[in-house]
């Protein structure tokens, strides 16, 4: 019982009252700054550095960590309430998170979105402390084939994301890879449809797509549908209790999304954002009711918020065990450790026992923080859609505005963001769905990277692919998640 | 966060002011009447950010200059957002920004109006070095046996943590020409950063990796699965890196600065360059900056304003003639 022994050492560390501050503290600064978009883990974690400089190493890792996962958790509030996600890991939420808001269950959506967390997130702290030093060698045995792989098996979530129409959902699709493709290319360094404006040679950011086609475009919707319309969020809260038949429906997607994501994120290069939509996507394949996805399945709400907050957690191992950052958000981790002389690695385990047992106790103390803080506060911020249409659409658009803004401080950037509401509005009306579209947006800049690196290092032969084993196993896979259902199909008529 | 920062700024200032500047004692000279907008022209978290960040807290808390430095990000275009930006502001004393070899090799490559010509530089603050490295299990045990496996193989990968034609490609270009190999020959493999790019050796999906040293320092010493074969340093770097050899030590006659400076804007007043380049080489001597360049695997390589351009200037000569063997000069 060595991990136990292990853990109890780390609770030691975790329970001091300061760290127990600095839990609470983490953890409450990060869903305000999750439920704010625009300002997201990243830009918070980089202006803590000077804070934690002088803390414990611990102490100021808890701190962080507090805030990184908090942020996820609170991350789906805007998401359900406003369609306007707060932070990337939060986008698949809104799919059905705000069709229940629309019905009148906001209140259920926000339970629903907290137990899930909680539960991902203590699920995959269990793990981390389980398995994590044997998880690094899962983390390094993906290379660029593999990914490929994996985004390819990612991708074929567009069959099931577009709901009515097959031609229409692989439309937005390819429309989000040629968004993905917009920037210097890495690659070669060629500049690809900037139209030699500065401003696109980093291509375009995630959030300013999300916001603008989802958000944006329901302002801009329900103005088009006038003032008296049913389609705007209800003036009701509703309910926070889940029934008995509800919770069974959801503890089979939340135990396999949490399962899922937290293998997402032990991936360096998946991570929070992939997790969720992976998540999502299973549960709509495997589900009964699966066409009601979308429309307001508790599921669709319960399933990526689980992932999420597990690929939050699972992103730590490789971050604690190897020393490499697997996203944005842990590679100013990295940079906070080793400015306090920490030096995450193989060796951190057996040198600094201290910090890594105490995150991970303190991650368990966290996610009942966060549950207990966010639980009671649902009625509060739900009342948000208790406002005047008229209000809670300036509020959305400031709401965008800033976020978008505040990411770049670029004009240029509002403009986007006013471009893609437009589109994303065209698309509302001549029934193109949008999910397909920022699916594609996230993995194919992965997916078109992995595989020029891979065909790279290969020299050009495409047997990479088929070579490798966990490659070959991803497209398998993939190859069966496309050609099951019409086989399905096809007995189901003879 | 722009605007979070500069409140944190105003609140801090009255502290600052409290404390005291040791600069300002002659009160003839030329001193700072505001904020200084010190600008990291990528996103939190790397390399322009760490040192934006750390110079502004240094200052701050040995109480060395009577304004703060406040820490602007403005990401973008691999830095030409930010220099873009810089170079409309000729002769503000009150705005700077963190610079690399990325100045002189963007504009090179052609994705950036302005170069390092355009602005003030004011100082040369540290620097880093490239380190070549191999999985520990690899049968490479020195330079020398991974560039005959090169030439025998030109396809054998090397990976990096930077773009084509930045930072990484061109060091490793640099040595293997110094090696005897065509620079051009190199199957560089671009990779996101260079976390990811030991993460890909650690896997095996590479045959070798450059980055920077600093960088690798958490990845090497005992247990490690990755073995560093050598280090771009005129001499040994101490520390983590003490064991590992210089490309000179093993016959390849050869260096590579991973240099960071702060330049200010086009013709920023001689007695503002003047105040800053001294108000720098009093920071490098304080223990808060020596204890944290200790922990970033930093070393010191103070050069002034007049020391400082010449160097860029050579940089800029020597940068273009790697690029254009390598075919991607786009002047």
């Amino acid at each position: 019982m060595d991990a136990l022994n292990n853990l109890m050492y780390g609770f030691g560390i975790a329970l001091e009252p300061i760290n127990i501050a600095y839990v609470f503290a983490g953890v409450f600064a990060g869903t305000i700054i999750g439920m704010l978009p625009g300002l997201g883990p990243i830009s918070a974690l980089a202006l803590m550095i000077p804070i934690t400089f002088s803390m414990e190493p611990s102490s100021g890792l808890i701190l962080m960590a507090g805030v990184y996962y908090g942020a996820i958790f609170g991350g789906s509030t805007s998401s359900i309430l406003l369609n306007a996600p707060g932070v990337a890991g939060t986008v698949a939420t809104s799919f059905d998170g705000y069709p229940m808001a629309k019905k009148g269950q906001a209140g259920k959506a926000l339970a629903i979105a907290a137990y899930a967390s909680f539960i991902g997130g203590t699920v995959s702290v269990v793990f981390l402390m389980l398995v994590a030093p044997l998880l690094s060698k899962v983390a390094v045995s993906f290379g660029p084939a593999e990914y490929f792989a994996l985004m390819v098996l990612g991708l074929t979530a567009v069959v099931s994301l577009s709901d009515k129409s097959l031609v229409k959902g692989l439309i937005a699709a390819v429309v989000g890879v040629m968004i993905s493709i917009v920037g210097i290319d890495m690659q070669t360094g060629t500049e690809r449809f900037t139209l030699g404006s500065i401003n696109l040679l980093d291509g375009i950011d995630f959030l300013v797509v999300a916001l603008g086609i989802f958000a944006l475009a329901e302002v801009f919707y329900m103005l088009l549908r006038g003032g008296d319309s049913k389609e705007g969020p209800r003036n009701a809260i509703g309910s926070l209790k889940l029934t008995r038949s509800e919770v069974g429906e959801i503890a089979g997607p939340v135990s396999r999304s949490s399962v899922l994501g937290f293998f997402t994120g032990v991936l360096p290069g998946a991570g929070a954002t992939i997790g969720s939509f992976l998540g999502y996507s299973m549960e709509k394949k495997i589900a009964k009711d699966g066409d009601t996805f979308g429309k307001g399945n508790i599921k669709g709400v319960a399933a990526p918020e689980a992932a999420n907050n597990a690929a939050c957690t699972g992103s730590f191992v490789p971050l604690l065990t190897l020393g490499v950052p697997g996203s944005g958000t842990t590679a100013v981790l990295l940079g906070a450790l080793l400015v306090m002389g920490v030096n995450p690695g193989p060796m951190m385990l057996e040198q600094r026992p201290d910090v890594f047992w105490g995150v991970v106790a303190s991650m368990y103390i966290g996610n009942i923080f966060l549950l207990v803080l966010n639980l009671p506060l649902i009625p509060f911020i739900a009342k948000i859609l208790d406002m005047p249409k008229a209000l809670l659409l300036s509020l959305i658009l400031i709401f965008c505005m800033i976020g978008v803004y505040g990411m770049s401080f670029s004009v240029f950037d509002l403009l986007l963001l006013l471009g893609f509401g437009i589109l994303g509005l065209g698309m509302r009306l001549f029934g193109f769905p949008a999910a397909p579209l920022i699916l594609a947006l996230i993995l194919g800049n992965i997916m078109e990277e992995s595989m020029r690196r891979a065909l790279q290092i290969s020299g050009g032969d495409w047997m990479t692919f088929i070579d490798k084993p966990i490659s070959l196993a991803l497209l398998v896979i993939a190859a069966l998640s496309l050609t099951l259902p019409l086989i399905k199909k096809r007995r189901r008529k003879a | 966060m722009n605007t979070s920062l500069k409140r944190l700024t105003l609140l801090a200032l009255p502290a600052a002011l409290l404390v005291g500047a040791t600069a300002s004692a002659q009160a003839q000279e030329w001193t700072p009447i505001k904020s200084i907008e010190f600008i990291a022209p990528a996103n939190p978290g790397g390399g322009w950010d760490t040192l934006v960040r750390t110079m502004s807290r240094v200052i701050q808390q040995e109480g060395l200059a009577d304004q703060n430095f406040a820490a602007i990000n403005v990401p973008g275009g691999g830095g030409a957002v930010a220099w873009a930006q810089v170079a409309r502001d000729t002769g503000n004393p009150h705005k700077m920004f963190a610079a690399s070899p990325p100045l002189i090799l963007v504009p090179l490559a052609g994705a950036s109006r302005y170069d390092h010509t355009d602005f003030t530089p004011i100082a040369r603050v540290i620097t880093d070095y490239s380190i070549i490295l191999v999985d520990a299990d690899s049968e490479y045990q020195s330079l020398g046996d991974l560039f005959d496996a090169l030439k025998e193989n030109p396809n054998l990968s090397v990976g990096g943590g930077s773009a084509p034609g930045s930072m990484d490609h061109i060091s490793m270009a640099g040595v293997a020409a110094a090696a005897g190999l065509d620079a051009a020959s190199v199957n560089y493999i671009p990779f996101s950063g260079g976390g990811d790019a030991m993460t890909n050796l650690m896997g095996g999906h590479v045959e070798a990796v450059i980055t920077g040293a600093g960088e690798s320092v958490g990845q090497l010493g005992e247990g490690s699965q990755l073995r560093a074969l050598g280090v771009s340093a005129p001499e040994r770097l101490g520390g983590g890196l003490a064991d590992v050899p210089t490309y000179q030590e093993q016959g390849i006659d050869y260096t590579f600065d991973i240099w960071r400076g702060v330049v200010g804007t086009p013709d920023m007043p001689e007695e503002a360059v003047a105040y800053y380049e001294e108000l720098f080489a009093e920071m490098l001597e304080t223990d808060g900056w020596q204890q944290a360049r200790d922990q970033l695997g930093w070393i010191d390589a103070y050069q002034d304003s007049e020391a400082f351009s010449a160097f860029l200037d050579e940089q800029q000569e020597e940068f273009s003639s790697v690029l254009s063997d390598l075919g991607l000069l786009r002047q």
